[in-house]
This record gives structure tokens, sequence and C-alpha cells, in this order.
């Protein structure tokens, strides 16, 4: 711990528009998983980039948080204290979290992504509302990606474990909820094993988000470029859209029982009415319409009088629709939507959507 | 682990906790120069172990530290005893703090602590400045449709509060201080046997905020004379019953510049247009798109980092956010029972804004001015009601508002 200097009280809420906000990412997965490992190894890696990392105990009331950061001779590790500021809601719109990241950018002379390592957070989607920040707020820090770190060797047991009926065992959230999943311990699990393999794993993991890349690793030792500016939450950013428009890609998976956590894709030719698309994913999302659970939601939506391909992006309640670029020429114009979650009904998702046609 | 050139040096201390070696220092024990014993510990896990009992170190030097030697007074504050306000009211400076101020205003020593007589019932942060009921509830997750009593209780304590604003308009003038308006806020709010819940809450030293010129909200009253030409923001909250009602309004000091006057009216006029669509069904965030809409046809912008909320039994609840810019993504519709507020704050300038040492005040970060009107709302059957209106009793302050 050493001491935290604060430059004098000069905190500004924002940067000046030039300098590009810096990425967060947020690390879930189970103690033992290997968050650890994977922090160490980014902070010890020789890759040039100075990063920050934030170790929140969340839901400790201890009003520091500590973050190690590479910077020094030859990357050594620097200690810091990120003060937050004891939580007054007082009518401010960003999380005091929030606000102690901006600071933390604002203090160092240059920052190149955040890693936000949460111990003992089940569920990530509320962290992920708070630093889902709304792009007027030209923050100084912008929500890149949730990476969940899985136990190859646990993964089929962590799956199986419910405690109760009606909850879900946090691995579930935790893959649902993330952009990146890095299978660690694979060197632990061998295809003769009376378990799973490494390929049944990855299906069990898709089964319930088929939108997340997976990542093998051992020790958590994975290729940086992988896992960080993932802009997973920047509408404007392309390769998560490719993936949607990518015709033969099946992305809906089996139903195992009604209830459980999955993902569903669903599509519609013709195209849409902005403000009945804008009414209908409100009452999926803020009314539980029929009774399911959105954990996420990721679309491409073909507009009635415009020539701008649109992206829907929900994480629980918090949507988005954008304009983000022109319809290419010949290219196919369609809506497309997935959505992650319990209880998804497949029959009243399609005809729902088609009542938002004109 | 480095630390730069000021790493501690080698004299051995102990664990605070468990007396071995110790090389790690509580960080908030030396942004305080508080002594380097007990302060001390061997470990993360130590440190963390004794932090529920060892920060009680930290609130009790603060407290000690509002005793400093008068003899030090800086020439703006001829007031005895008056100190500069830091860290959010929780230590209290002889001098003026360091800043790089954006606009021609300074802070000013602020006055003690005003009592609060014992009978008057208080909400949790009178005792210790820290809001315990508030974070942890429930409310903060849903937002509450009020049953008819309770909308009753709302409709007293709001209009209670109504009336100490007025009180407060009817006092602004040059050469009062704002500390005087702060005066006349307590006295009328417990003379209605109410509390102003700003007072201590998160250590809020006074009982509503005075925001003066380039001050866009949370300003502290203080020893500074209101100047000919200034508009003031006084913002009240009263708690009442187990409620809190909260407006505020911007007033002219004297004879006041045109931009002024059009800033002002124009900030008016985008509460009326947001408060006019407010009803049954209507999205929280359509709000920011009318507000942001009346700013920028008038050429002036709108404060992104302070939103509207959700009031009730809890000063600030569910709809936690409630923001004035646009294209933002507050979740819920508008429903009948829930009261919230809408309190736009404009700008002649840039909408981008700074905070003062003393970790309340917010001020614009070009030193241009801003204004500020907020009503406390309820979502009604058919439309709205405003809790905070103008009463027939009410100061004519405002020229727009005459025939």
């Amino acid at each position: 711990m050493t001491k935290s200097r604060r430059s004098p009280s000069q905190s500004t809420t924002s940067l000046k528009p030039e300098i590009p906000p810096v990425g967060v990412t947020v690390i879930t997965g189970y103690l033992g998983a290997g968050k650890s490992t994977l922090v160490n190894y980014i902070l010890s890696g020789q890759h040039g980039k100075r990063i920050a990392v934030i170790l929140n105990e969340f839901g400790e009331e201890i009003g520091v948080e500590r973050a190690m950061i590479n910077e020094g001779e030859g990357g050594a590790l620097v200690e810091e204290w990120v003060e937050l500021a004891n939580g007054c809601i007082c009518c401010t719109v960003k999380h005091s979290l929030v606000q102690a990241l901006e600071q933390l950018v604002q203090r160092k002379e240059r920052l190149d992504h955040i890693l936000l390592e949460t111990t003992g957070l089940a569920n990530p989607a509320p962290l992920a509302s708070v630093l889902w920040l709304d792009d007027q707020l030209e923050a100084a820090v912008t929500l890149d990606s949730i990476i969940t770190v899985v136990d190859a060797k646990n993964l089929r047991y962590q799956l199986k474990s419910h405690n109760d009926s009606s909850s879900f065992p946090e691995a579930y959230y935790q893959i649902a909820f993330a952009d990146v999943v890095i299978l660690n311990k694979v060197d632990l699990v061998s295809s003769d094993d009376s378990g799973a393999s490494i390929e049944d794993l990855e299906k069990e993991i898709h089964n319930i988000n088929s939108l997340t890349s997976i990542i093998r690793s051992v020790r958590c030792q994975v290729d940086l470029s992988n896992i960080l500016n993932c802009r997973a939450y920047d509408a404007t950013h392309a390769t998560h859209l490719e993936a949607l428009l990518e015709e033969n890609k099946k992305l809906s998976t089996r139903d195992l029982h009604d209830s459980s956590v999955r993902t569903l894709c669903i599509c519609e030719q013709k195209k849409v009415d902005l403000d009945k698309v804008r009414t209908w994913i409100e009452e999926i999302l803020w009314d539980k319409k029929y009774g399911m659970d959105v954990y996420r939601c990721k679309g491409v939506l073909s507009v009635v009088n415009s020539d701008q391909l649109h992206t829907l992006q929900a994480v629980r309640e918090l949507y988005e629709i954008v304009p983000t670029r022109e319809w290419k020429d010949g290219e196919n114009r369609i809506n497309k939507i997935v959505f992650i979650g319990g209880s998804l009904k497949e029959e009243f998702l399609i005809d729902s959507l088609r009542a938002c046609t004109l | 682990m480095a630390g730069g050139s000021d790493a501690v040096e080698a004299t051995t201390l102990s664990c605070a906790k468990c007396g071995k070696p110790a090389h790690l220092q509580c960080p908030k024990c030396v942004e305080l120069k508080l002594p380097r014993e007990g302060a001390a510990f061997c470990t993360q896990d130590c440190f963390k172990a004794s932090w529920s009992s060892h920060k009680s170190v930290h609130s009790k030097s603060i407290s000690s530290s509002a005793l400093v030697n008068p003899g030090e007074q800086n020439t703006a504050s001829p007031n005895d005893g008056w100190l500069y306000c830091l860290r959010k009211g929780q230590s209290l400076s002889p001098k003026l703090p360091h800043f790089e101020w954006t606009g021609p205003l300074r802070p000013y020593p602020i006055s003690h602590r005003r009592p609060i007589p014992a009978q008057i019932d208080k909400p949790d942060w009178a005792l210790d400045g820290i809001p315990k009921i508030e974070p942890n509830s429930d409310l903060q997750h849903h937002v509450e449709i009020k049953a008819p009593d309770q909308i009753e209780k709302m409709r007293e304590t709001c209009r209670i509060a109504r009336e100490v604003l007025d009180a407060a308009a009817r006092v602004i003038r040059p050469g009062i201080t704002t500390d005087e308006i702060d005066a006349v806020v307590h006295e009328a709010t417990i003379s209605a046997g109410g509390y102003p819940s700003p007072l201590n809450y998160h250590f809020f030293p006074k009982s509503c905020c005075t925001s003066v010129n380039e001050v866009i909200c949370h300003g502290i009253p203080d020893a500074r004379k209101l100047e000919d030409g200034d508009i003031v923001n006084v913002d009240v909250t009263v708690y009442y019953k187990g409620v809190h009602g909260d407006l505020n309004e911007t007033f002219f000091v004297g004879n006041v510049d045109e931009a002024s006057q059009r800033l002002v009216q124009c900030t008016y006029e985008c509460l009326e247009t947001a408060i006019a669509v407010v009803k049954p069904g209507v999205r929280f965030r359509e709000i920011g798109e009318i507000i942001n809409r009346h700013a920028s046809m008038s050429g002036l912008s709108v404060v992104k980092s302070y939103c509207g909320h959700g009031i009730g039994e809890l000063f600030h609840c569910a709809p936690k956010n409630i923001p004035h810019y646009a294209r933002n993504k507050a979740v819920g519709v508008m429903k009948a029972g829930q009261t919230f507020t809408i309190e736009p704050m404009i700008n002649a300038g840039v909408w981008r804004d700074r905070m003062w040492p003393d970790g309340w005040t917010a001020v614009t970060a070009d030193g241009k001015r801003s204004a500020q009107f907020e009503h406390t709302l309820l979502v009604t059957d058919t439309g709205v009601e405003v809790l905070t209106a103008r009463l027939p009793t009410s100061p004519n302050v405002f020229p727009w508002l005459n025939p």
C-alpha cells in the first residue's frame, strides 16, 4: 500500500475529447478457475501495454479498492489505491466506481486498459450496467467486455449443482453474460476421461451462450490481442455484426428443458417499425413479458424508411438501438436478433417481432 | 511494492493488527497526516481484517481537526472560527484551498453547524453523516407506487418545502450572504417541524444548497455576500412525517444582465416542457430528449453529470437516474403513484462540470453561468401533479410569469 497521490482535487469528470476512453474489462469466474492467474499473466507479460488491475471486492464495505498497475522500470508492478467516493448516490449519473476509474485514468500519464477483477461476484450484470455508460457522457472509461474464466476440470460439476430449484448456479450467469470465455486448465482434461472432452465442454458453453468466443488455455496464457479491445458494447464496432449476419451460422441452441438458460435466434425478413420494436423489446426486458428472463440480447435490425443498419444491444434492462452503418449493396437486409436467457419462448418472440413489421 | 521516491522509511513499525513487522501504511491515514503508529500493517489481509475498527481513527481525526488555530485566518474571512470546507464536509481548513478556479467565484468560510431541536424527527444521517437505510433499501431497485396515505404525506411535506423556499426567495438581495439564506431555510424548516434533509447528508455541512453564477449545483452556503447582477439557486429539501420534498429555483440578485435572464428563463421553460409530458406510459428516457431539445434551441447546453431521481421516504431512490440529456438509456415508464424529481441544470457555455476541493460544489468547466429549477412530481392516472408548485402566496420574482 503506497501513498495514493491524488492530484489536488482537480477531479474533472471527463477528458478532453481527443483522448479515446480507456477500455474496462470485467473478469469474472469461480474462485480457483484462474482469474488471479490471468491477472498475473497480463500484468507481468512483456506486451508494452500499461494496464491497471482493480481488485474489486464488491459488496465489501471497504471504501478503497486495490489497484495494481504495471508501470515503472521494465514493467515493474506498482500498487495503488483507488478510493471510492463513499457511494454517495446524491443524484449523480455516474456510479462512484466509474468516478474512481476516471480519476485513476486522469492521474496516470497513459493507461491502455483497465481490468476489473471481481472476487465473489456471482452475477456480472449489475457491474455491466454501472459501466455501460451513455455515449453522451463522453466518459474517460468505457466497458470493453466481460470475460469469464472457466475451470475445464470442474465446469460440468458447477453447471449441474443447483443450490435450489428456482435459481441457477453462478456459472450460468457468468457464461450467459460473457463476451469471451477462457476455458482454462485444459491440460487437466483428457479425452479418454469418463467425463467430458474439451469439445463437449465448448458445446455446453455454447449451449448457454452461442455468441461468446471461447479461448482454450493452460494457466491462462492467452494472446492479449484476443481479450483486450473487444469493444463488445460499442455499437459502431463491426465484428459482432458479422457473426450475426453470417447466413449459415446456427445460433439457436437446443432446448434442454424449458427453463434452462440458452441462446435463441429469431429472424424476420420484412422491415420493422422502429417505435414498435422499442415497445416490443421494452415489454420483454422491463415487463418480463411471458415470464421470459432475458440476460443479454444482440441484434441487427432492418428498419422501415432507413438505409442504415441498426444494432440492438441489451444487458438485463439496459438496452440501446443505434443506427450503425449503411446497408451494403446486395446485402441481405434482414432482422436477426439473438436472446440469451431463461424460459425463452421462441414462437412468441417470432410472432411478436413479426407484429412490428408494417 | 515500489512507490516512487517517497517510500516508507526503514524504522520498523508493528502491524496494528498482529504486531508483526509492518511496511504498509493505510492510505487514508497518510492523507490525513495521522501518526504512522497505528496506521501500519504487515499485509493486505491484516489491513482488511482491521478496517472496520481502524477507520474510526479517520473520523475522530476529522472532527478534531475542526478546532484549528483561528489566528491563521485568510483576510477574506472576517468571521471568527469560520473555516473552509474540505472533503465533502469531513474536514475544515483556515486557508483557501489551492485549485484552478474555472470562473470568478471563490469559496468562503462556512459557519458552525446549526442545531436541530430534539423533538424533530430526523433521518438516520443526521447523527453520523452516513445514510444506512437508503443505500440498502429495496426502494433502490424498483419504483414505488405510493398508497394514498403516502401521497397525502408527500403533498404536505412538499408544500412545507415550497413555503421554506419562498421564505428564502424573499430575502434574496445584494449584500446578503448565502449563509444568511441558509439560516432562513434552517429556521423555517424547523419551525414547521421538519428536518432540512441536506444537513449532514454524506457530511454536507448546511441545510440547503446555494449555487451562485457558475456553480451548477450543491453549492455550500458561506460568508460570501451576494452581488448585484448575480444569479443564485437555492435548493431545499424538507423531511417531514417520514417523507422528503425537494425543489429548487434560481433567483436574480438586483439587476441581472440579459444573457443571464435568458439562461434562467430558458431553464424554467425546460422544466415546464418536461413536466408537461409526464403521465402514465411515458418513458423516463423521454425527459432528457425534451429538455435537450429546448435548451439546444436556445444555444444552451445541458449538464450531464447530475440527474433527477425518485423520492419519498428516501431522499434519493428509484428511478435512480433520470438524465436530462438526450439519447440516454434510462429504464422504465411512468406509472400512476410514482413520485420523482426533474431538475435540469442548463449552462450558458459548455456542458462539462468540475468539482471544487470541498467535494460538493459542481462548477461549469468554462466558468460561465448555470441555472437550475426543480420540482417533485406525482404521476396521476391522467397526468401529473406538481407537489412543490408555486402557491398564490409565492413571491413574484420571475418576470416572465407576469402577464
